[in-house]
């Protein structure tokens, strides 16, 4: 039989110090579970709260109005062309564009699937600014049929508020493109009907979207009010939190909607939050490796004679240190495994109760994770050798 | 195989004490085969020169070398070799572990490089009178018995050299002469040579060579 531990044990004192041995696997466990659960939540929150588009090329989408307060209530709150302007020209700000609106009646019919009318409000920004543009969101004159781009809140408000309220189906993200909504136009030269489907959902624009070509055509033909001016301007900016940028609008008396950049700081605070839990579990991890040194050295220097007595019978320290540690390989593998399966079960049971198997979140443990486990695994027998190696080599 | 010592002495005897030595600040080369005694009264550092030779020790002048390569430089791996392969040891102070068993104190060394089998342990044990002692814990055993079973030990590797330090020093008659001619055997199965150091010189120990220290 080759030579290994079993061999050298007798002549080993190892088991004293029992409690503070499994003080440290316990510590050991704790800290890399806390850091396993803190990278999955990590990435957890990023799958979550992404915002999927805004920040893809680099840049924030606010949209802002002018500020309507109780002296200016009667006043014109349209943006000119000179405002439009002074706002390309701002530093801070790549690009701004207005939202058209509709300027005549409209109202909007389910029809048989989901029966529901309302008066409705249609809006048509630059293609460029809007995140989701599927390639049929076209128009050309003569056509019924006008795809619609609805913002994600709405279809979140409808499935939460409106259809409970009315006894209506809610609507899943997939399935909503098979629904036709009838579009009562009515203006200046008479009534029309369209059908109106809507073929995307926009995370960024909170409006009902139409083609803007169409959306000009049907202001110039069923439209009631002179106004060409937008009332909501999009700007595209690096930083929508930038203070400067903020003072700017701020003077020039105009409101900001802030929620995508809440969202973004929501999102910030959180994983700040588990940044900091995961340094507390790296500090555990740190703790338990300090603590099995400690009582490695005493196993080492209650075993000192013995170990010394090896070595000058013409044992090879080499030999000595890496059979020693090796000991403790399965203990390591054991305390990762076990670690690991915990963090996949909290993190399939979060996404299962908690988020209702939410889509945007894989049930699964994030790659990373296996990897920073697998990572720890090989520093913890790496640095375990090394004491081993150290201390032996002293005597 | 050959062990050549060249002008070794002791750093801590005065050199004006080596007059009459005929190994301290000489010249001298052991061959595989030999058998030499080396006669040193107490004092003369009989023990001291036992472990530089083993390597324990590096408070010497002038150099010890094993097939032309000076031991002074080994690093703990090449003395792992050395011990393990080339060169055995009988301690004056024996040096077993006295809380393990006889039987784990001779078997820790011979799965170290094993020249024999588990059955020839028993087999030596019973050649040399120890065979119920084998469960026991070595500190139970009389200083005889412990020197009977580190000659035991010393003989469960390969060697080229095989260090003698007094090792017969609590043994009667009978078990010296039985104790020896198994040294024997074993010296001769391996070809080694057999470097007997003791305060005096042992009759039965036909040695080549004689040294004074």
């Amino acid at each position: 039989m080759r030579l290994n531990f079993k061999h050298i044990a007798p002549f080993l004192v190892t088991g004293e110090n029992k409690a503070s041995r499994w003080l440290s696997y316990v510590g050991l466990a704790i800290g890399v579970l806390l850091l396993l659960c803190s990278v999955q939540m990590y990435i957890n929150i990023n799958d979550l709260l992404q915002n999927k588009n805004p920040k893809k090329d680099g840049y924030d989408y606010i949209s802002i109005t002018k500020a309507i307060t109780n002296e200016n209530m009667a006043e014109d709150h349209s943006f000119s062309k000179e405002d439009i302007a002074e706002l390309k020209k701002q530093p801070l700000i790549d690009d701004a564009t207005g939202l058209v609106a509709n300027k005549f009646l409209v109202k909007a019919t389910g029809g048989g699937a989901v029966p529901f009318t309302a008066d409705m409000f249609l809006e048509a920004i630059d293609e460029n600014f809007i995140d989701t543009v599927p390639p049929d969101f076209s128009w050309k004159e003569g056509q019924d049929l006008i795809p619609v781009i609805i913002s994600s809140d709405y279809l979140e408000l409808y499935n939460t508020v409106f259809a409970p309220s009315r006894d209506l189906p809610q609507v899943s993200l997939k399935s909503i493109s098979s629904i036709i909504v009838q579009l009562d136009f009515s203006g200046n030269s008479g009534n029309q009907s369209f059908r109106g489907n809507i073929v995307a959902v926009s995370d960024r624009i909170n409006s009902v979207l139409v083609p803007k070509n169409f959306l000009e055509w049907a202001n110039q033909q069923y439209g009631n009010s002179a106004k060409t001016n937008p009332s909501r301007i999009f700007i595209k900016t690096k930083d929508a939190n930038s203070p400067e940028l903020l003072r700017f609008l701020q003077q020039k008396n105009y409101h900001i909607n802030k929620d995508k950049t809440k969202f973004g700081r929501v999102k910030q605070v959180l994983q700040i939050i588990v940044s900091g839990l995961a340094g507390f579990g790296v500090l555990v991890i740190l703790l338990a490796m300090v603590l099995f040194s400690f009582y490695l050295q005493l196993m080492i220097a209650k075993s000192k004679e013995n170990l010394q007595l090896l070595l000058t019978i013409g044992y090879s320290p080499q030999w000595l240190s890496k059979t020693v540690a090796k000991k403790w390989i399965p203990v390591y593998v054991t305390v990762i495994i076990i670690t690991v399966l915990i963090t996949a079960l909290l993190h399939w049971s979060f996404q299962h109760f908690v988020m209702s198997g939410r889509e945007e979140l894989s049930p699964f443990i994030h790659w990373s994770v296996i990897a920073i486990a697998f990572v720890l695994l090989l520093l913890s027998i790496a640095v375990n050798y090394r004491l081993i190696k150290k201390l032996l080599y002293k005597l | 195989m050959q062990i050549s010592l060249q002008q070794v002495a002791p750093t801590f005897i005065e050199t004006g004490n080596f007059s009459s030595s005929q190994v301290w600040n000489s010249t001298i080369v052991f061959n595989t085969g030999e058998k030499i005694q080396i006669v040193a009264p107490s004092g003369s550092g009989k023990t001291s020169l036992i472990h530089f030779l083993y390597g324990l020790r590096k408070d010497y002048s002038g150099s010890i070398a094993f097939n032309e390569k000076k031991i002074y430089g080994f690093n703990a791996e090449d003395f792992a070799s050395y011990r393990q392969k080339h060169i055995s040891i009988v301690f004056q102070d024996l040096r077993l572990f006295a809380e393990q068993t006889v039987l784990q104190n001779l078997e820790v060394k011979r799965q170290l490089d094993p020249f024999h089998t588990e059955n020839k342990i028993a087999a030596m044990t019973r050649r040399l009178g120890i065979e119920n002692k084998l469960n026991n814990l070595c500190k139970t055993c009389s200083y005889g018995e412990q020197q009977r079973i580190a000659i035991i030990r010393s003989l469960q590797q390969p060697f080229d050299f095989l260090f003698l330090d007094e090792p017969f020093s609590h043994l009667d008659d009978d078990n010296q002469k039985i104790a020896m001619e198994l040294i024997e055997e074993e010296a001769g199965l391996r070809k080694a040579s057999i470097i007997l150091a003791d305060l005096r010189p042992v009759e039965f120990f036909k040695a080549d060579k004689t040294l004074m220290l």
